[in-house]
């Protein structure tokens, strides 16, 4: 919404620069995007006399005019009588006409501000000379007319500035109108200007005609005005209307009142249009004409104006010449039976004010903001009208805004009322009282202001208080229907007298410690040891594509699915990280990165879930992490579970993993389960996640290479394991240790697990401080063997064992390993 | 009728496709050609009927043909010990040079913001990134139908269930959560993080996916000065210098009064005196929202305040992109040392 400083002074002084008043209001009211300062366009522009106007030898169009400037201008060509020659060619160019000059090495307005802005000479055209040019309401950058030159319609010596004469040496505040929703007052200049007032701490005097709240039209009851009904209440708090006769259609509104339009950024049209968007801008009520004629012929006998919903298939040809198939939850005007407009948004072609017109019916009206709001969206209407509808227009401003607006269409078209207001009023908002103590304004601002200081801020933009003690009585004037309670005053006396000006504290209270919860100091771990392991962290949406889901092998059914995204990309939850995380191997080679590792933490969502006690699904924590090598070979399967087991070994978490064998849930699906594990705890045996390769179809469909691998864990599961470990410090011992390297040959069947896991429970039995670690796995190309080397330390407590004492537990070990493995040393 | 024993011909094209080491050839097999030649051979009123036959069994040989090139790729593949720590006749695969690895900057801010709110009282929550209406919107004193609403832009589910576009979507269970707490003659202080949702098209300043910080804060005494002392605080910290605040009014339907709070841009991410950083959004708790809470407005009251952290990260590093964040780039990611 944009806002001409001008326009404000008419209705409150302002105190200080437009950058003061400017900030000032960003701190107090609503942000202020830009301040255009649109005098500069007009430095040069003069107001001259045509004298004398003759056609142009040799031409067609062309006039040669003689103009008078006053002898303003200095450094230009005059002839014996100080007058200046300028060559026109707008057709309506003639001897006395007032006119906006713009003399040689002024800037044409339209052209301000431009890369290259055309400057004016003087230099002959078609041999004549010619200083300048006379401007087109479109060269002075007011509005788009290039149809003649702007015709001067006040009274203004030859040689004054044009921007003096029509006030135009202004600054337009562009406003940030999102954060005034709740403000429909503030959406017109004189709601503004009250505010403006306020918060400059000046009290506010709102203009006499718009005091009248129950003002009449003064008529000679010539026409018959039809009977007005809302049909439901809860559709419209108040619809009045009038009718006038003898309206000039063709009559033109005031230069001056044009370019405040124009500032304000509506299109002024003629003077009946104008003056409705003119008490539109000044206001925020909006208005509208029917044709009386037409109204009364669709009416027919039953010349009622209903307002009402639309019925099942309805239709309406709008004002722009659309068919639009009304949905019942429009609100309609109709003329007897039949909807003639689409309330507060459109008015119907039926009933279209034209050339013809002589009579008009002159609506304003109120409508409920939500209803407008839902019409609005289903059609794909946004007007000044409907954005102002939509903030919900207090029923009482439309009678002091048809009285002027009467008023003014007798002043500029020569219309006269002949009928009286009609209307149906069947609001019952009842004028709000709140009640707010001085001490809890304070208390809650931290501010220490007197009830005196209240009074007065408030009293400024129309509250009525009255104090008895320090309990204040606040009477809200009816155009702030936002005011309800106590806390929406204290914004207010906060507001009004600046948030900017209150000492800032800190709460008092005791002191407590607080740390990060555990789950979030173990992500952190995690995240730390797994950049430690090479590994860079991503973050990837939460939303995936269907083909996502699929090419992983997780069925959509399962994810929870957006109906309204703007693309097929974010149409599901994603149900683990590994898809997404695959979706950006192929990108990161194609860039040049030969090997790396990525890594997420976040959240996914299943519907096989279910919901938490809130009804709402219940969410997974996951970190999954994808291991890619452009050139390698082999298997990436071991090098995804190094880091692994690197990252939770530095939480003290051990892990085993076992063959992956008809997991169902969406995590594993893209996993090969011939070349994938299921990772346990040790301890516990609970279950953390899965590791490995992924299948054929998913390397194929995610262009991995032959060498990717990763794994995907539940990181709550974690918080388990780590409870489970408890203390792990075990005293050292005071002798030495000795090592010893085993070789076992083994069926190919047989499992380095099985290996390790039962010589740890041999070992775990001798009371030593013991430790298992892989030394070789070889497995030759021929036969059905292979020979896994393990390396056995030993400790003991009390002495250092002997060469004896070292065999009979090596030998016990191998015993019971060749035994469970069927296997044997070699 | 036609003469074709379409079933017949079904069977025995899946029993081929089941034998076959490529069987995606069966697709080319004459008999699908015969079949189809033979629909416009029928009279026309037997066509439709036949040729949905016809079609019935390209689909079913074509389900057949996946799952049995699944069969045979899975055949190829060799089952490795996962027990085991290497491969046979491999070494110990060697993690990634450590001076590789970066955390995610937005991750990594994150924990440093929550680190200073958790060190100035505030226990630490996640938001949720899939969530409910009431939790969204009914709690936080949002009318239905409310235009307040359209700010927002929301995604919805099938279900009626919305990825949050304000980490605020915990507030109303942070002040249920406190509320024992606060009547033993305590207060609330908490911050939710996390990311949140908007339904926008993506540019180098706009995403539909970002993260927010959220605080709150509820006792017997608070009042908005506290606020901006806290709020003020909190930024002191985060750039370790004194700096100015400015506020400005704003509308939340979850506070009264709201404000929009900025700072004056520090010296050490470039600032000079004058230039602003609109930071968040902030003001005292709606009483709507409290009793919603089932706390009594009349003897608490709370401030509550909401803001983005991309761009403090974007301030930080001079990130001009912020489709970067997400765009998972190692190009992007590695320029973030740890």
């Amino acid at each position: 919404m944009i806002i001409s400083v001008n326009w404000l002074k008419k209705f409150t002084s302002i105190n200080g620069t437009v950058d003061e008043l400017a900030t000032l209001i960003g701190a107090r009211l609503v942000e202020i995007e830009t301040v255009e300062n649109i005098g500069e366009k007009y430095q040069g522009v003069i107001i001259a006399k045509v004298v004398e106007c003759g056609p142009l030898e040799n031409s067609d169009h062309l006039n040669v005019t003689k103009i008078d400037d006053g002898g303003v201008v200095a450094d230009i060509e005059r002839d014996e009588n100080g007058l200046v020659q300028v060559v026109c060619g707008a057709p309506n160019v003639r001897a006395g006409l007032s006119v906006a000059w713009l003399p040689p090495r002024s800037v044409v307005p339209e052209t301000f501000g431009d890369a290259e802005p055309f400057v004016l000479g003087a230099k002959p055209l078609r041999g004549v000379m010619s200083n300048g040019m006379l401007a087109s309401a479109k060269e002075l950058d007011l509005y788009d007319d290039h149809s003649g030159i702007l015709e001067i319609d006040k009274d203004a010596a030859p040689g004054t500035l044009f921007a003096e004469v029509y006030e135009l040496n202004d600054y337009l505040l562009d406003i940030e109108n999102k954060s005034l929703t709740h403000r429909p007052d503030a959406f017109g200049v004189i709601g503004f200007a009250r505010e403006v007032a306020g918060i400059q701490g000046l009290p506010f005097e709102t203009p006499t005609w718009l005091q009248g709240l129950d003002a009449a039209v003064q008529n000679d009851g010539t026409a018959t005005a039809p009977a007005v009904v809302i049909e439901d209440p809860s559709l419209s708090d108040r619809f009045q209307a009038v009718v006038l006769s003898g309206v000039d259609e063709s009559a033109h509104s005031p230069i001056q009142l044009q370019t405040y339009l124009s500032r304000s950024g509506v299109r002024p049209i003629s003077a009946s249009v104008d003056i409705s968007n003119y008490l539109m801008l000044l206001t925020g009520q909006p208005s509208h004409a029917y044709d009386y004629d037409k109204v009364k012929a669709i009416a027919g006998d039953d010349f009622t104006i209903r307002v009402r919903l639309a019925r099942e298939g309805e239709k309406l040809v709008l004002l722009d010449g659309k068919e639009v198939s009304l949905d019942t939850a429009d609100v309609v005007i109709a003329a007897g039976e039949t909807a003639i407009g689409l309330a507060g948004i459109m008015g119907g072609q039926s009933t279209m004010v034209d050339g013809e017109t002589k009579t008009v019916l002159y609506e304003a009206a109120t409508f409920d903001l939500y209803r407008m709001r839902s019409s609005q969206m289903r059609h794909g209407i946004f007007s000044e009208a409907v954005t102002r509808f939509t903030k919900g227009i207090p029923a009482p401003l439309s009678n002091p805004v048809l009285v002027e607006a009467v008023s003014m269409l007798q002043h500029y078209t020569g219309a006269q009322a002949t009928s009286d207001i009609v209307q149906d009023y069947p609001s019952t908002r009842q004028q709000i009282v709140v009640r707010v103590s001085e001490k809890k304004i304070n208390d809650t601002l931290g501010t220490h202001f007197s009830a005196d200081d209240i009074a007065s801020l408030l009293g400024n933009v129309g509250f009525e208080v009255t104090f008895d003690e320090l309990e204040a009585s606040v009477t809200v004037p009816y155009w702030r229907q936002d005011i309800h309670i106590a806390e929406d005053l204290i914004e207010e006396v906060g507001r009004l007298a600046g948030f900017d000006t209150i000492a800032l504290t800190v709460p008092r209270r005791d002191f407590v410690a607080v740390k990060p919860g555990d789950f979030d100091q173990l992500r952190s771990v995690v995240r730390r040891s797994l950049v430690r392991a090479g590994a860079n962290e991503v973050l990837t949406y939460s939303f995936v594509h269907g083909d996502i889901l699929k090419k992983a092998g997780q069925s959509p059914d399962n994810a929870y699915r957006i109906t309204n995204s703007l693309s097929p990309d974010l149409q599901y939850y994603r149900q683990s990280l590994t898809p997404s995380l695959l979706t950006n191997v192929f990108q990161n080679i194609k860039a040049g990165y030969g090997s790396f590792a990525l890594f997420e933490a976040n959240k996914v969502h299943q519907k096989s879930d279910g919901a938490t006690s809130e009804s709402v699904p219940i969410e997974r924590d996951s970190i999954a992490l994808v291991v890619a090598d452009a050139k390698k070979k082999g298997a990436a399967y071991y090098e995804a579970k190094r880091v692994l087991d690197y990252a939770l070994g530095v939480l003290g978490i051990s892990l085993d993993y076992q063959p992956l064998q008809d997991q169902q849930d969406a995590v594993y699906a893209p996993f090969e389960p011939k070349r994938s594990a299921l990772v346990t705890d040790s301890k516990t045996g609970d279950v953390i996640g899965v590791v490995g390769e992924y299948k054929k179809s998913v390397q194929k469909a995610f262009k991995l290479p032959e060498f990717s691998a990763g794994f995907e864990i539940n990181p709550r599961q974690l918080l388990k394991s780590i409870e489970a470990i408890g203390i792990q410090y075990r005293p050292l011992s005071r002798y030495p240790g000795t090592e010893r390297d085993i070789c076992f040959q083994v069926k190919q069947s047989v499992q380095y697990g099985e290996i390790v896991k039962s010589a740890e429970q041999f070992l775990n039995e001798t009371g030593l401080i013991v430790t298992v670690s892989p030394l070789d796995i070889y497995q030759p190309e021929e036969g059905d063997t292979k020979n896994i080397t393990i390396r056995v330390g030993l400790v003991s407590y009390e002495k250092t064992m002997t060469n004896e004492e070292v065999t009979a537990v090596i030998d016990g070990l191998i015993t019971t390993v060749t035994e469970r493995t069927e296997g044997k040393v070699i | 009728m036609s003469t074709y024993d379409v079933e017949g011909i079904k069977q025995s094209l899946l029993e081929r496709v089941a034998s076959s080491k490529s069987p995606r050839e069966v697709l080319k097999a004459t008999e699908f050609r015969e079949l189809y030649g033979a629909i416009s051979t029928l009279p026309p009123e037997e066509r439709g009927a036949f040729g949905k036959q016809v079609n019935e069994v390209k689909i079913a040989v074509e389900a057949a043909i996946e799952s049995r090139e699944n069969e045979l790729e899975s055949a190829d593949i060799v089952a490795i010990d996962v027990s085991a720590p290497w491969d046979i006749n491999a070494k110990q695969p060697q993690l990634l040079p450590t001076e590789n690895g970066t955390q995610h900057p937005l991750t990594k801010e994150l924990e440093n913001v929550v680190d200073i709110f958790t060190r100035m009282g505030f226990d630490a929550i996640e938001s949720r990134q899939i969530d409910d209406d009431h939790h969204m919107f009914g709690a936080l004193n949002f009318p239905e139908d409310h235009p307040a609403r359209d700010g927002y832009d929301t995604f919805r589910t099938e279900e009626g269930f919305i990825p949050p576009a304000h980490t605020s979507t915990m507030q109303h269970r942070i002040l249920k959560e406190g509320k024992a707490k606060l009547e033993a003659g305590g207060h609330i202080a908490a911050v939710s993080y996390g990311r949140v949702f908007r339904n926008e098209d993506v540019d180098a300043t706009h995403e539909h996916t970002f993260y927010q910080c959220e605080g709150v804060f509820v006792s017997k005494d608070a009042t908005l000065g506290d606020m901006l002392g806290t709020l003020r605080s909190f930024f002191e910290t985060y750039y370790g210098q004194a700096l100015r605040i400015k506020t400005q009014p704003a509308y939340f339907p979850f506070t009264e009064p709201g404000l929009e709070f900025a700072i004056e841009k520090p010296a050490s991410i470039g600032g000079k005196p004058g230039e602003w950083l609109e930071m968040l959004g902030c003001g005292m708790i709606h009483p709507n929202v409290l009793v919603e809470a089932g706390i009594d407005p009349n003897k608490y009251r709370g401030f509550a305040w909401g803001g983005g952290i991309e761009r403090l990260v974007m301030l930080k590093y001079g990130i001009e992109d912020l489709r970067h964040f997400e765009s998972a780039k190692l190009a992007f990611l590695r320029k973030f040392a740890s």
